[in-house]
Order: C-alpha cells, then sequence, then structure tokens
C-alpha cells in the first residue's frame, strides 16, 4: 500500500507541487505501480537461467577521445540556489 | 597476552585515461566547477553510458603487473546508494565478476600479500560542506578508477607501507595512472582488526576510509591497534564500524556503526553490454607492459653491480630509473653514473616531487659521454664534477666546458718533472708520510692539481710520488 502521506513526502523531496484534488489520483496510480513492481517476487524460475550474457552483446566502447562538455551555463540552469559553479543540496531530512 | 595485527587494504586507483569512464568528458584535474559534466556524468534520466575502451585495457595491465587471473567475460554492476555525490544514486561498479581476481604482490621480505580482486568503477563528485548545506561539483564524477583488494594478510604497519608503495609503483611504471596521492589518485581504505597470537579466527574489523597520505595510514594502523588492543584487554568488545583518522590529534574517531549490515541491492547494469577480453588482446597488453620495478631492482643490482639501496633509490622514481639506465650504458662501471645521480644530481633535486618530475637539463647521452671521459681517464673526478655543475646549469654537453687541450692531460715527463719538484717542495709531508701518515700523502697530491688546475691524472701522479719517494 502506498499512502498519501508517502506521496505527499516524495513529491516535497522531489520538488514535484501536486495539486491536492489530484492527490487522490495519483495516490492509486503510484500504489498501481508498486503492486506491479511486487509481481517479480511471485516469479518461480525452475531453470538455472544465465542473464549476464543474455542479451548476447558485448563490448560497446567509446573511444578514448575528449569530447567537450557542456557549458557550466548549461549544466548549472536548473539548479535551485548554489553559487560560484556549485550544485547546493539543503539538508531536508 | 600478545596481540597480532590483521589488515587488509582497498585501494582506488584513478586511471589516467584522457576521458570519463562512461562519457567523453575529460578528466582533467581541476577546472572550474561543474565544468567536466555532461548529462551522462550527471546522471540525467534517459542518457546512455558507453564505457571506455581505456578502461579495460588499464585495468587488465593493472591486474597483469600485479599476478593476476583475467576474466574474459566480466560486467558492471550498480551498487545502489543515496548520497548527493554521486547524482544517479547508485555507483556504476563491479560486483560479481571482477575483471581480474587472485593476484598477489611479494614483499621484500618474500612474503606475498595476496590480492584478492581488481574492479573497475566510477568515481563520485565531490562535496563541500558549509554551514549545514552542501556544495556539490561533479567533475570527478565519473573519472574511472580501479579498486584493488587485498586479502586480510598485512601484519605489520611496515608490511601495509611497503605494499601500498609497491602498488603505487607498479602502477606508476605500467602508466595506467600518475598516481599523486595528493591529487587523490590514490586512496585507501584500510580494514583493521587484531587476534591474540596464535588464535586462528579473525576478529570484529573496523575500516577507516578514504586516505590519501603513506604517512597517516601507518599512523592511523598503529592508533587503531593499540585502541582495539587496550578495549580488549579491559574486557570490552570492538564494534564493527566505519571511523575517520584525524590527522591534528592523531586518532581515529567513530563516524557511522555497520551493525545494519549495508545493503546495497547491486544488480546488473542494464544500461551496459559486457565486457569480453581476449586470449589475444591479454597476450598483447602483457607484452605491452613495461619492466617493472622490481624486474629492474633486479637487474641493477644482479647484472649492473649496484648496491641494493643504490638501486632502491634508483627504482624509486620512474624518470630518475630510466634517465639511469640510458646514461649508464656501455660504462664499464655502471656504478659511477649511479654516484653521480645519487649525490650531484639529486642535489638538484630535494624533494620527491622534484625527483618524481625529474626535469633535468641535460639528457642522458651527456652524463654518458662525461663519465666515458673519466672511465678512459681522460679527465679525472674533479674535472668531471666541476664540468657535471656547469652542464646541469646551463644544458650544454661536456665539449663545451672541456677543450681537447684538457683532455689531453699533462704529458708523463712534465708530470715527472712536477711530481720531482712536489717532493722537494713538501718534505715535511713526505716525512710524515713515510713515517705512516696516509693522509700527509694527499696533501703532495693537493700540490700537483693546484698546479696543474686539475688537469693531472691523480692516479698517474700517485705512481710517480711513489716511484719517487721509494727512491729517496
Amino acid at each position: 500500500m502506498v499512502s498519501k502521506e508517502e506521496i505527499i513526502k516524495i513529491a516535497k523531496l522531489s520538488n514535484l507541487f501536486l495539486d491536492e484534488n489530484v492527490m487522490e489520483e495519483i495516490t492509486e496510480e503510484m500504489a498501481k505501480i508498486v503492486e506491479f513492481a511486487d509481481a517479480i517476487n511471485t516469479i518461480v524460475c525452475d531453470e538455472d537461467i544465465e542473464f549476464d550474457n543474455i542479451n548476447q552483446i558485448e563490448n560497446a566502447f567509446n573511444e578514448d577521445e575528449v569530447v567537450e562538455s557542456y557549458s557550466s551555463d548549461e549544466v548549472l540552469r536548473n539548479r535551485e540556489g548554489g553559487e560560484n559553479g556549485y550544485f547546493l543540496v539543503r539538508r531536508r531530512v | 597476552m600478545s596481540y597480532e595485527l590483521v589488515v587488509g587494504l582497498e585501494t582506488h586507483v584513478e586511471l589516467s585515461t584522457n576521458t570519463k569512464i562512461f562519457c567523453q568528458c575529460t578528466t582533467e584535474f581541476g577546472g572550474e566547477p561543474n565544468s567536466h559534466c555532461c548529462p551522462i556524468c550527471l546522471g540525467m534520466p534517459g542518457t546512455l553510458p558507453k564505457l571506455n575502451k581505456k578502461v579495460v585495457e588499464y585495468a587488465v595491465k593493472a591486474g597483469l603487473a600485479t599476478n593476476c587471473k583475467i576474466r574474459n567475460l566480466s560486467k558492471m554492476d550498480r551498487k545502489n546508494y543515496v548520497y548527493p555525490d554521486l547524482p544517479k544514486a547508485y555507483q556504476v561498479t563491479q560486483f560479481d565478476k571482477p575483471i581480474c581476481e587472485d593476484g598477489y604482490i611479494t614483499l621484500s621480505s618474500g612474503k606475498s600479500i595476496r590480492i584478492n580482486r581488481i574492479h573497475i568503477e566510477e568515481d563520485a563528485g565531490k562535496l563541500i560542506h558549509e554551514r549545514g548545506d552542501t556544495y556539490i561539483d561533479y567533475n570527478r564524477g565519473g573519472v574511472p578508477l580501479v579498486e584493488i583488494v587485498t586479502d586480510p594478510d598485512i601484519r605489520t604497519v611496515d608490511e601495509a607501507v611497503e605494499y601500498i608503495e609497491q602498488l603505487r609503483l607498479i602502477m606508476k611504471y605500467i602508466g595506467v595512472s600518475d598516481v599523486k596521492m595528493q591529487e587523490g589518485s590514490l586512496r585507501c581504505d584500510v580494514n583493521i582488526s587484531v587476534r591474540k597470537k596464535g588464535e586462528e579466527k579473525f576478529g570484529t574489523r573496523t575500516e577507516i576510509k578514504n586516505m590519501n597520505s603513506v604517512n597517516f595510514i601507518a599512523k592511523a594502523i598503529a592508533y587503531e591497534f593499540e585502541r582495539q588492543v587496550d578495549i580488549l584487554e579491559s574486557g570490552g568488545e570492538i564494534h564493527q564500524e566505519t571511523r575517520r583518522y584525524d590527522s591534528d590529534l592523531n586518532i581515529t574517531e567513530s563516524m557511522r556503526s555497520k551493525e545494519d549490515a549495508e545493503d546495497y541491492r547491486y544488480f546488473r547494469e542494464p544500461d551496459l553490454v559486457n565486457i569480453y577480453v581476449s586470449e589475444e588482446e591479454i597476450k598483447k597488453y602483457k607484452a605491452e607492459l613495461p619492466q617493472l620495478p622490481h624486474e629492474k631492482l633486479n637487474i641493477f643490482i644482479n647484472e649492473y653491480g649496484l648496491p641494493k639501496d643504490d638501486a632502491e633509490l634508483l627504482i624509486k622514481y620512474k624518470k630518475v630509473a630510466e634517465y639511469y639506465e640510458e646514461a649508464s650504458k656501455n660504462l664499464k662501471n655502471k656504478k659511477l653514473a649511479s654516484n653521480y645521480i645519487l649525490g650531484q644530481i639529486y642535489r638538484k633535486f630535494p624533494t620527491d616531487s622534484e625527483k618524481e618530475e625529474f626535469n633535468i637539463s641535460i639528457p642522458p647521452k651527456y652524463l654518458n659521454d662525461l663519465i666515458q671521459l673519466v672511465e678512459s681517464r681522460k679527465i679525472n673526478s674533479s674535472m668531471a664534477s666541476n664540468a657535471l655543475e656547469k652542464m646541469l646549469d646551463s644544458g650544454k654537453a661536456v665539449t663545451e666546458f672541456i677543450s681537447e687541450k684538457d683532455m689531453e692531460g699533462i704529458d708523463e715527463n712534465t708530470l715527472r718533472e712536477l711530481c720531482i719538484k712536489a717532493v722537494n717542495e713538501n718534505q715535511k709531508a713526505v716525512e710524515s708520510y713515510l713515517g705512516g701518515k696516509e693522509k700527509a700523502f694527499k696533501s703532495i697530491i693537493g700540490y700537483i692539481m693546484r698546479e696543474t688546475k686539475g688537469k693531472a691524472d691523480p692516479i698517474k701522479a700517485t705512481e710517480i710520488i711513489k716511484e719517487i719517494i721509494g727512491k729517496i
């Protein structure tokens, strides 16, 4: 189960604004998502499946050649607070 | 009751690739905060990381140089933890299939310290804590590391120090890292426990994180050993925990308890494909490895005839060792080159970092030329020393300071006449020498060197004078 309080807390931590009138709907949707993810616990696997090489793809590499990074302005555009080029994390919990 | 120290080390070595592990941002140290970043190393949703090929090569080379087995097929995993130094809330590392396993490093005592594993992972960003808030610079985030983990085989502080120094030197020699501890390119987590001598079961361990000074590591281990023994001797018990070393007070202090075992919920990194290293590639990387420090040490001692202490001082700095090899080529007495480097030349490079950089003004060939002149007795050692000083100051070759005429020295007849004069004018010294005072002989030779402005061959002069004195 997911409670309304948990949704409010997650929204606060994620800096998301949630309108009171969508709260119930979102709580229900989130509960369904968690329930769906929980389904994985019901899987019974008799075979010893080798997951490590399941997609049979190997060695997709970058060459060790520098590509220009994003500009600091772009990197920091959506930050909240912070100064002198740093990101800021405020104490929340 | 006497106790035994048990130490295991986890060493993080920053790889000196040009680019980060999963994107192509530069790994250059420093820079304006957050100026070496892109959506991949900032952990933005929807980005797709790709492994840097060089990281695999360097990790395999690190493994080969430390006698590890290389795993042909390995993969990356996610280690989940929530802390702002990792914007994704997980670190991409290797969990159950590290790229290298089962190696060892042999200490000078002959004892081997087993290396359990070497795995590839990404470094985290840098946090600055101020007034309860935290400021983040992600330039270091995504810089490639290898973590080299030993078994708990280390039993003394000296063994720990030698292991780290050897490991550091190996990584430097094979060129996979600049291993600058002051810049954090080599950092150690130290696991320490104690047990009564003779006991087989290990005691509860504590871990001191993120140490980047060999000196502090030695002090922290010594302190922690005493602390744990004191607790056990007074009937207490050791708690498994992470501790921090305070270098100002020379103590360790508790950071956090490990009683609730950390659950990192490791799982396979689904955004990255498997890493396959073929036997051919392993063979190729092995062939590319240079001579390792202990191999060089053996050659310097056994083939070049250097004393162990001298050889150790030379191999301690890769550039110096390579310079020495060139400078001593074709010399009959290779120790002569080592004497000049460890004496007159080292005086120009007083600090560790200066020796590490070894920005010497003359190429090794120039030193070799100078020593060849000494060996062929065309110039004597004091002329050589004067010339070397000028060469080091100017970066010029020996021929700039010693002419053909100087090299001709003094012909034998002239030298003989001078020796007769020296004996006549230094009768007191001659008598003292004949009376048994060996030192007095030096003043006669000194006279000849003064008269010839250092051009005479002191060995030849000694022979002639002894002949003359014998005749008296």
